[in-house]
């Protein structure tokens, strides 16, 4: 244990020196989630839109009021009638046309299934389909409100359930605490144990009769310590600043995180075990672990929309049952023994890809 | 009793054979020198016999322990320098000390007495990191890592290269104090006049052991007349010696030409006399030397590789 003390000692030592890299791998997480968040939101405010009402009942105009009061929408135009609409979306450049059907209140009060009309402008897919979105919940709200219950008078996108107002920050923040988890545990573990293999040190430790399990240990930890670190500034600053909602329990988050951090750590191991030099070692994460997590893990591309090939290709990187396990515990308030079955494999990739580094890396070549 | 006994072991690396079947024996308390040009093989054997890699083929036991079965046994009681610099530079120097004597299970107090003559020359620079240190104090404290835990047996691969002529002397003199403690050392080195410094060497050329012996018994079997002689143009004289009809070995040695010649010195010398002035060169100083270990060197090698 004495010489765990002294190799977990000896590794802060160096990190605390190389003040350059500290302070990114601080600052980078916090960066991240801001830029995330503020700057590169798929959040869209004042739309421009046209409404058109020909019920003009009480209820008709409190729909209206609803949806000019949201914030999302500016409503620059009120046609008479339909044909009136394609004008509005050449000349006053309109995003999205409501059309609210008339004997809107009366069929409201009879309980009849109300459609109302939505024309998007689809020349930009996300944006339409964002904004449809909005609409869709400014409905549930205003029923809500209406009748107190849910039921919807057009139908609803049900994979938008656990996020109504389509918050674009809280799908980024799961995957870019995956992405600075791999930064900080897989790449800097995978650099600073090919770091001891390019000085020649490490041949000092294999020589010293030293438990290697320690050596190993004793360099990943101050990295799992940093990535703890930044991933619990993540989370609160989307909880203070972007108002993240964390619906599980807080705890078993950070387990999930924390049985994260040990299988990045080992693919950050197994990679150095594989290298011997740190230009290698930051390549090969880079290309082989931190790109396919980022394309592949769901956070920026849907996995059901990828080809069956990558779709298949996904499961091997830990990124996708992470991004799952914790959406499950912020968002949907899963609890452990909904999400056990992904911790189970990420610690089994911890400890396969752990177990096989250890020998290699005691083995004389 | 052979602290180390190596039995005709080959390493390749790929298509290239670097060592190809070396045996030896190294006695209790000697420093033995491995002497050769660069690319000669001695990392290779340092690092087989630190049980660092392993050899294609052959045996060999390190302090009584089998290479290949109790290589775990060996590592506990030998100290190791390896030939490029394999400390942490952004350690200072005495942050290194410490973590390496943990690492061997020792600590700086318990075995003092082993490195002190070293660590009083280090004292004054403990708290510099250990990159910003000269190429003699960064050896110096290499060595006294390699030292800590007290081994029976060190191996010092190239402790000088690289070291100013005063620190190497210095070097020397503080692996005179090791030897005293009853370490067996193992050295390699490129520097010739090294050699004579160790209690046997073995010249080491591609490969392949070409002679082990103690330095005056290399010495005293140098078969040729070995001659030197000085001249303002030494490039002039090494075209012209190519063309020499002489039997011999020239090469140049500092600001000399020597030559080895195989016959008689007597009946030889006129004859080169006559060619140098045939040639037109101007030379002073020419006379019949006795052979240091860098002319032996030349000498071994060149009668194996013609």
């Amino acid at each position: 244990m004495k010489e765990l003390q002294q190799i977990l000692k000896k590794e802060f030592t160096h990190i605390f020196r190389d003040r350059i890299t500290l302070f990114l791998v601080l600052a980078i997480p916090i960066m991240l989630v801001l830029l995330f968040g503020f700057t590169i939101s798929t959040d869209i405010h004042h739309a421009t839109i046209s409404v058109l009402d020909l019920s003009n009942d009480s209820q008709s105009k409190a729909l209206v009021e609803k949806i000019t009061a949201s914030g999302y929408f500016e409503v620059v135009s009120y046609p008479k009638s339909e044909s009136e609409i394609g004008n509005d979306f050449r000349d006053k450049n309109i995003k999205l046309a409501i059309i609210i059907p008339n004997e809107f209140e009366e069929q409201l009060t009879n309980e009849k299934f109300v459609t109302i009309q939505i024309i998007s402008d689809v020349s930009d897919m996300n944006v339409a389909s964002i904004l449809n979105n909005y609409v869709k919940a400014i409905l549930i709200d205003f029923t809500n409100d209406y009748n107190g219950t849910a039921t919807m008078p057009i139908e609803l996108c049900t994979q938008m359930m656990y996020n109504p107002e389509a918050n674009s920050v809280y799908m980024f923040v799961p995957g870019i605490i995956t992405l600075i988890m791999i930064i900080v545990t897989a790449l800097m573990s995978s650099i600073t144990l090919a770091r001891e293999v390019e000085t020649g040190t490490m041949r000092m430790l294999l020589i010293a009769p030293v438990n290697k399990a320690w050596v190993v240990v004793g360099k990943v930890i101050p990295y799992m310590i940093l990535s703890f670190i930044s991933t619990i500034t993540i989370i609160v600053i989307s909880v203070l600043v972007f108002k993240m909602p964390i619906k599980g329990s807080v705890w078993l988050l950070l387990a999930v995180c924390i049985v994260f951090m040990l299988t990045s750590a080992s693919f950050g191991t197994a990679i150095s075990s594989l290298v011997k030099t740190q230009i290698d070692a930051m390549m090969i994460t880079m290309m082989g672990l931190f790109l396919p997590t980022a394309l592949l893990s769901g956070f920026l591309f849907p996995i059901d929309n990828m080809p069956y090939f990558f779709q298949i290709l996904a499961n091997i990187f830990p990124g996708k049952w992470f991004i799952i396990a914790i959406k499950d515990v912020m968002l949907k308030g899963s609890g452990f023994f909904d999400i056990w079955l992904y911790m189970l494999i990420l610690f089994l990739m911890a400890a396969v890809l752990m177990t096989l580094s250890l020998i290699r890396l005691d083995k004389r070549r | 009793m052979a602290v180390i006994s190596v039995h005709d072991i080959i390493k390749s690396y790929g298509h290239i054979r670097a060592l190809k079947g070396v045996s030896f024996d190294v006695e209790e308390g000697e420093v033995f020198g491995v002497v050769g040009p660069d690319g000669a093989g001695k990392s290779t054997l340092f690092n087989i016999l630190t049980t660092l890699l392993l050899p294609d083929s052959g045996t060999a036991t390190v302090l009584g322990r089998d290479l290949f079965k109790e290589y775990l046994e060996i590592r506990k009681n030998i100290g190791y320098l390896p030939g490029t610099f394999s400390l942490y530079p952004d350690l200072t120097v005495e942050e290194n000390l410490i973590f390496f004597a943990t690492m061997y299970q020792s600590s700086i107090r318990e075995n003092m007495s082993i490195i002190k003559p070293i660590w009083q020359q280090l004292m004054p620079f403990k708290k510099r990191p250990a990159g910003k240190l000269s190429g003699g104090m960064k050896q110096k404290l290499a060595l006294c890592c390699a030292l800590i835990h007290k081994p029976t047996l060190l191996f010092l691969d190239e402790p000088t290269t690289g070291v100013d002529p005063v620190s190497r002397k210095e070097f020397w003199e503080i692996l005179g104090t090791i030897k005293t403690q009853g370490i067996t050392v193992v050295v390699s080195t490129p520097y010739m006049d090294e050699a004579t410094l160790c209690d046997r060497i073995a010249l080491l050329q591609e490969g392949t052991f070409i002679r082990m012996d103690t330095p005056p018994n290399i010495i005293s079997s140098f078969k040729g007349e070995l001659v030197t002689l000085r001249t303002d143009d030494i490039f002039k004289l090494l075209r012209k010696m190519a063309d020499c009809p002489l039997n011999c070995t020239f090469y140049p040695y500092g600001e000399n030409l020597h030559v080895i010649f195989y016959d008689p010195i007597a009946t030889i010398l006129p004859q080169f006399e006559e060619f140098l002035q045939q040639n037109d060169i101007a030379y002073d100083n020419l006379m019949q030397i006795s052979p240091t270990i860098e002319d032996c060197f030349i000498e071994i090698a060149g009668s194996t590789h013609p």
